[in-house]
């Protein structure tokens, strides 16, 4: 369900409340539904995280393959985005019906990586000009329930973090050329540096206020929501304006300085859990979809 | 779009020759002056030059120039949707395409719209979406047509401003006419109006607060009707941004008024007094 | 057999099953909650979604709706990063249109159609990590998600890949016993009356195995049936308990 319709009597029931800082779920207006995250679920990818947020149910997979770097960056490698709005979310997305949705967001998502900061893409070249990692993020949205963006972004973040890219040997060839060489063993791999990747805010302004992770229902209520990509240090590496409406200026300053604040709250808990799971090793049990 | 398939092609990886001439100067110029002889840190948008009503065929047509940057927008309704099965019975919908023409950048492009173009077009949606009384047209369509003869920096932004007058030229009812304007933010300074050689001075120099805004703005209603920005910011550098663009949409308002009443009186001429 | 010796002189295959015997089949029902039905199977290290929506009315062109029955319309996919090399576009290929015809064929005869005239159910398969036998266990997955959606069946729909190596067959392929040559079957049945959903062969078999083949098969989704029906009851029973009947 990528949209709901709401009564005008239910319209104002949701407004009422968050006018008053209290929820149809009992939120306040800068609470999060419940969130759970787990990575490495599926084990052909060279990283993956599956994040649930309320219904939101969001499955990234990573996969490395060697490539050539661009010719304008000849020494950094680069990253590959896909958004697959499949049927499973909604009947709405089967064949090409979900591919319009898919476009936008893959667009918002190179939008957040365009800066230097973001991820260290000199650290994914191997030798300048003629080898680098190329990471194809692929997104699959399983269901839908509001708020796509954070979901997306904070399951890209967990499944950069769970990224183990196999170590890469560099020796001269019989022939002068350079030869290049994978390391057998599996553990022997390195892990990408996830500490600038950021994090999508999505503001919804319903009404004179602006609440954080809208469900489908406040969605439907809000003429406008603002996106917010937060780093941890409180940067922000895209902003964009979705939805029919438009914004006050005064609104819009208040809502980027909330972003801002939600979004660095948000990035110390995440931080916190990912690491918490990748200490479990080997032991941890895998739940999956099993759970 | 038919293509040869008899033809023998090029090499499938091909550069272009662009990439093989020096460029005089990537970074850019740190001191006060810009290339066309603008300033830093001021609001100095571009001269632009308008027109409305130069394509005969469509319902409203306008051009804008400002520099080199050139666009032309067309718009065709409202009339009866063409997907049937998503026919509105309370609200018009709206539609816009943005693209740029294989010529209007240094490189050729394609014919075919790429995912820059469809996000684009988006965003030139989102941002007219707003101003447009789209119930007034209930069952109906609009559609946008921009095309960008020659990009020259700031394309976005013109095109938000050109769409906005070629709906009014249209004699769609409106709340407001939509002004778009963007900055580039290189370190703590910012150009407005951007060429296209400082929009592409790439962000990955090194440094911080580089990037990119586009603001559309109602200038009568005072709201912002569409934003969109990339490249790393701080927040305080990010509203003081926003707050130059609207700045700068005040300073193109008078000359787009004019063009539209111009525009208005050479289609209907006061009555004589005779 | 050129490479892999996919069946050793012990009688153990790769993985170190022997040849009648499954991998380990794990499953889960109502996964999703938006969806009307929907299940999460492991067979192996394949992975799948299914989700059921309907029975509902005609979405689309109202040309094909049936008078006397129910269509079923069904999507299989794969995730971008399901294969071992990346897969450019999840659905919309022509493998993934002739899985989702056989799909169709296969749930056209096991659910009772007739029940719901000129309404439309909708079944979409996800394939998440492929390792073998992608038919059958989208199969599996989606007669779950028909279960948890209350659609009524005549019976579990369950399917097999089932190998010929070695004049033995091997039950359950994974992926590099798919790949490694000899001609795969892939069966539906259902499994009560013994009833065949779909039978599909894409290569070349002497007709005197033939129907060791098809034993192995059945005997072999017999044995995928009785997995499945224990998670059904399972999942009943959670169900019940949490409903508190």
């Amino acid at each position: 369900m990528a949209t709901v319709q709401l009564s005008e009597a239910e319209k104002v029931y949701v407004l009422h409340g968050i006018r008053d800082d209290l929820r149809v779920d009992g939120r306040s207006c800068e609470d999060y539904r419940h969130m759970e995250i787990e990575t490495d679920v599926v084990s052909n990818t060279d990283g993956s995280a599956k994040v649930t947020l309320g219904h939101t149910a969001v499955l990234v997979g990573i996969k490395a393959e060697m490539g050539k770097p661009r010719p304008a960056q000849p020494a950094e490698g680069y990253l590959e985005f896909f958004v697959d709005c499949s049927a499973n979310a909604t009947p709405e997305f089967e064949g090409r019906g979900g591919e319009e949705l898919g476009t936008e967001l893959t667009n918002t998502l190179y939008r957040v990586f365009n800066n230097k900061r973001s991820v260290d893409l000199a650290s994914l070249c191997i030798s300048p000009g003629e080898h680098c990692w190329l990471l194809y993020v692929d997104v699959l949205l399983l269901q839908c329930d509001g708020n796509l963006y954070d979901g997306i972004s904070i399951a890209i973040k967990a499944a950069l973090f769970n990224t183990k890219l196999p170590k890469v040997l560099i020796s001269e060839g019989e022939e002068g050329g350079t030869e290049i060489e994978l390391s057998d063993d599996p553990y022997d791999s390195v892990r990408l540096s996830v500490d600038n990747v950021p994090c999508i805010v999505t503001l919804c302004k319903v009404g004179p206020r602006h609440v954080v992770d809208a469900t489908l229902q406040e969605k439907a209520c809000s003429v406008a929501s603002l996106i917010m990509a937060v780093t941890p240090a409180g940067t922000c590496t895209c902003m964009r304006k979705v939805g029919g409406g438009s914004l006050d200026p005064e609104s819009f300053f208040e809502m980027t300085e909330a972003g801002r604040r939600v979004g660095r709250a948000l990035h110390g808990p995440l931080m916190a859990l990912l690491s918490q799971e990748e200490a479990l090793g080997q032991k941890r049990q895998k739940v999956g979809f099993l759970g | 779009m038919p293509t040869d398939t008899k033809r023998i092609r090029g090499p499938e990886v091909s550069q272009s020759l662009s990439r093989f001439i020096c460029k005089p100067e990537t970074t850019l110029p740190s001191d006060g002056t810009r290339a066309d002889g603008r300033n830093r840190d001021q609001v100095d948008v571009r001269p632009v030059f308008v027109r409305c009503g130069l394509v005969s065929q469509a319902k409203g047509s306008a051009y804008i120039e400002a520099g080199n940057t050139k666009l032309i927008c067309c718009v065709y309704g409202p009339k009866e949707t063409e997907r049937k099965d998503e026919t509105d019975m309370k609200c018009g919908r709206l539609f816009a395409d943005m693209r740029f023409a294989p010529f209007s950048c240094p490189e050729r492009g394609s014919w075919i719209q790429g995912s820059q173009e469809k996000d684009l077009s988006l965003m030139v949606l989102e941002s007219l979406q707003p101003a447009v009384c789209l119930h007034k047209y209930p069952r109906s369509q609009i559609d946008v047509n921009v095309m960008v003869l020659e990009n020259n920096g700031s394309a976005l932004a013109h095109a938000i401003t050109c769409a906005s007058l070629a709906l009014a030229d249209a004699g769609i009812e409106m709340y407001d006419l939509v002004l778009g304007c963007s900055i580039r933010q290189d370190g703590a300074s910012y150009l407005i109006d951007p060429t296209f050689l400082e929009e592409s001075g790439s962000y990955w120099a090194s440094g911080e607060n580089q990037g990119s805004l586009t603001v559309s703005f109602l200038p009568s209603l005072n709201q912002i009707s569409g934003l969109q920005s990339d490249g790393e910011m701080g927040e305080g550098t990010l509203t003081a941004g926003v707050r130059t663009c609207i700045e700068g949409c005040y300073k193109l308002y008078p000359v787009i008024q004019q063009a539209l009443v111009k525009a208005v009186r050479g289609a209907a001429p006061p009555p004589s007094e005779s | 057999m050129a490479g892999l010796e996919l069946l050793s002189d012990q009688g153990y295959r790769l993985d170190g099953r022997k040849a009648t015997e499954l991998r380990k089949v794990q499953a889960r029902m109502g996964v999703f909650a938006q969806a009307d039905g929907s299940a999460y199977i492991e067979q192996g290290n394949t992975k799948a979604l299914a989700v059921v929506y309907g029975p509902h009315e005609m979405r689309g062109s109202r040309s094909r709706t049936l008078h006397d029955r129910a269509v079923i319309n069904c999507q299989y996919s794969m995730a971008t990063f399901s294969t071992a090399e990346r897969k450019r576009r999840p659905h919309g290929d022509r493998k993934s249109t002739e899985m989702s015809l056989h799909l169709k064929q296969t749930f056209e005869a096991a659910v009772m159609t007739q029940l719901y005239p000129r309404s439309q159910i909708d079944i979409y398969v996800k394939v998440l990590q492929a390792d073998g036998g992608n038919y059958s266990v989208c199969v599996n997955a989606a007669t779950l998600a028909v279960i948890d959606a209350g659609i009524p069946m005549r019976d579990y729909v369950c399917a097999c890949t089932v190998g010929f190596v070695d004049e033995t067959p091997l039950a359950d392929l994974c992926f590099a016993e798919e790949s490694g040559g000899g001609s795969s079957l892939a069966l539906a049945l259902l499994p009560r009356g013994g009833q065949i959903a779909l039978l599909q062969m894409d290569a070349r078999l002497h007709q005197d195995h033939l129907e060791a083949l098809m034993e192995a098969a059945m005997t072999a989704c017999k044995g995928v049936s009785k997995v499945l029906d224990e998670v059904v009851r399972q999942h009943l029973q959670e169900v019940s308990v949490l409903t508190g009947e």
